[in-house]
């Protein structure tokens, strides 16, 4: 993935700094898929010298990109682009439902109904919604 | 090795009671390259001269790699790579013998980096020193200075009489010399452009001081001009935290800041009822502005 350093044009003598010309143009690399999820980026000594720019700018413009969360760093490889967001755990997932369980099971104990039959009620809500035994991603986590 | 390879503090010197340095303070750490700008006079020459204790201050003190410059040690001088602005060379002796004859000076001399310098810049081995133009003995001193490759190379002027091609050189050059983050570049320069490649820092000598140190990124991004629009007039004095430059025209107002955040865009927009828009600004604008004459 050497060639990517083609890709990048720099002008020193903009106003804008040139490690933000770099994260600028990885965004638009990534978002036209000139470069693909996964694939390598030249490594920091290798943009540096192709751009003829000082190696701590293209390391600044990796890192900020790798907290922004567009690179990801394979150790021993190099930065890579991360795949894009992937669904929160289902532990995180469950974490977020829980404000809206907690006075569910309040109102079905003040009602006197018994832990099967709040059960029971749940499921028969979810029976009306067809498709939602064919939703995605029940494994992660 | 030394975390901060020059510790300049109050340092001052006058020429015939002419006050050229008046209390400059610069920390520099290892591993920066910097830009040293300044006006023509400011004082950059005596003060790359003061620190290489070539020139005495009247006052203040001036540490390189640990070391006062009143009084380096040989280590230290073996780890100093220095090109100053008029070159004075062997004349009588041939490229190729002055090149051999300033090696064994240092035992960490690089011969096959100089063979690859000597190339890349076409310096005539065979040709007698005074024979050279000024751009060649400017560009056999430099390849002399990074020959053992230096913990800290200090350049008066090094690119005014270079052509553009031979400039884009030298800039790889000191990238190259740069790359292990382990040493340290000083460099003076009324050329802003050929800094922006390379520079980590930029030195701004003003008034016989540094008027501004700071990283070019950090600079570039704090230093902005802003364009705005009112619905009224603007008062003839802009009160702005950090102001360098204002222009006023009745609903339109010019002014340049030093440190622009969101919430002092919020404010003027507040303030004055105005329109706000950030324009970025290169570094010679900068310079120009941070020597009030925007």
């Amino acid at each position: 993935m050497t060639d990517a350093s083609l890709e990048f044009e720099i002008q020193p003598n903009s106003g804008v700094p040139i490690y933000r010309q770099i994260m600028d143009q990885v965004r638009a690399l990534i978002a036209s898929r000139r470069l693909p999820q996964g694939a390598l980026l030249p490594s920091i000594r290798q943009l540096a010298t192709d751009l003829e720019v000082n190696m701590m700018t293209v390391s600044k413009a990796y890192a900020r990109l790798e907290a922004d969360g567009a690179l990801e760093r394979v150790r021993g490889t190099g930065m890579r682009v991360r795949p894009p967001e992937t669904l929160p755990t289902v532990a995180e997932r469950q974490e977020e439902l829980a404000p809206l369980i907690e006075p569910l099971v309040t109102r079905a104990m003040q009602l006197g109904l018994t832990e099967p039959q709040l059960i029971a009620s749940v499921r028969s809500h979810l029976k009306e919604r067809q498709s939602w035994n064919k939703s995605p991603s029940t494994s992660r986590g | 090795m030394e975390q901060i390879a020059i510790d300049i503090a109050g340092l001052t010197k006058s020429y015939d009671r002419k006050p050229v340095l008046q209390g400059v303070d610069l920390r520099v750490p290892r591993g920066a390259v910097v830009g040293l700008m300044g006006m023509n006079g400011s004082g950059k020459s005596t003060l790359i001269k003061c620190l290489l204790g070539l020139v005495r201050p009247d006052g203040g003190s001036a540490r390189l790699l640990g070391d006062d410059s009143r009084n380096l040690s040989p280590e230290v001088k073996r780890r100093l790579g220095y090109v100053p602005q008029v070159v004075h060379q062997l004349d009588w002796m041939k490229v190729r013998h002055l090149i051999q004859y300033t090696s064994t000076f240092y035992p960490d001399w690089d011969e096959r980096w100089v063979s690859e310098l000597v190339e890349r810049w076409r310096v005539p081995l065979s040709d007698r020193v005074q024979a050279l133009s000024t751009g060649q003995l400017q560009t056999l001193a430099i390849v002399l200075a990074l020959g053992h490759r230096p913990d800290l190379m200090v350049l008066d002027e090094p690119v005014a009489s270079l052509d553009p091609v031979a400039r884009r050189d030298f800039l790889r050059s000191i990238l190259e010399l740069a790359r292990d983050g382990n040493r340290t570049v000083l460099f003076s320069t009324h050329i802003s452009s050929d800094l922006e490649r390379v520079a980590t820092h930029v030195a701004i000598l003003h008034a016989g001081r540094i008027a501004s140190f700071s990283e070019l990124d950090e600079l570039k991004d704090r230093v902005k001009r802003l364009r705005m629009r009112a619905i009224d007039d603007f008062p003839r004095e802009l009160d702005i935290p950090g102001l360098l430059t204002a222009k006023v025209d009745g609903r339109s107002a010019l002014a340049t800041v030093s440190t622009v955040t969101p919430e002092l865009l919020d404010e003027l927009a507040e303030r004055y009822q105005a329109e706000v828009r950030v324009e970025d600004l290169n570094l010679e604008e900068i310079f120009v502005e941070l020597n009030g004459h925007g």
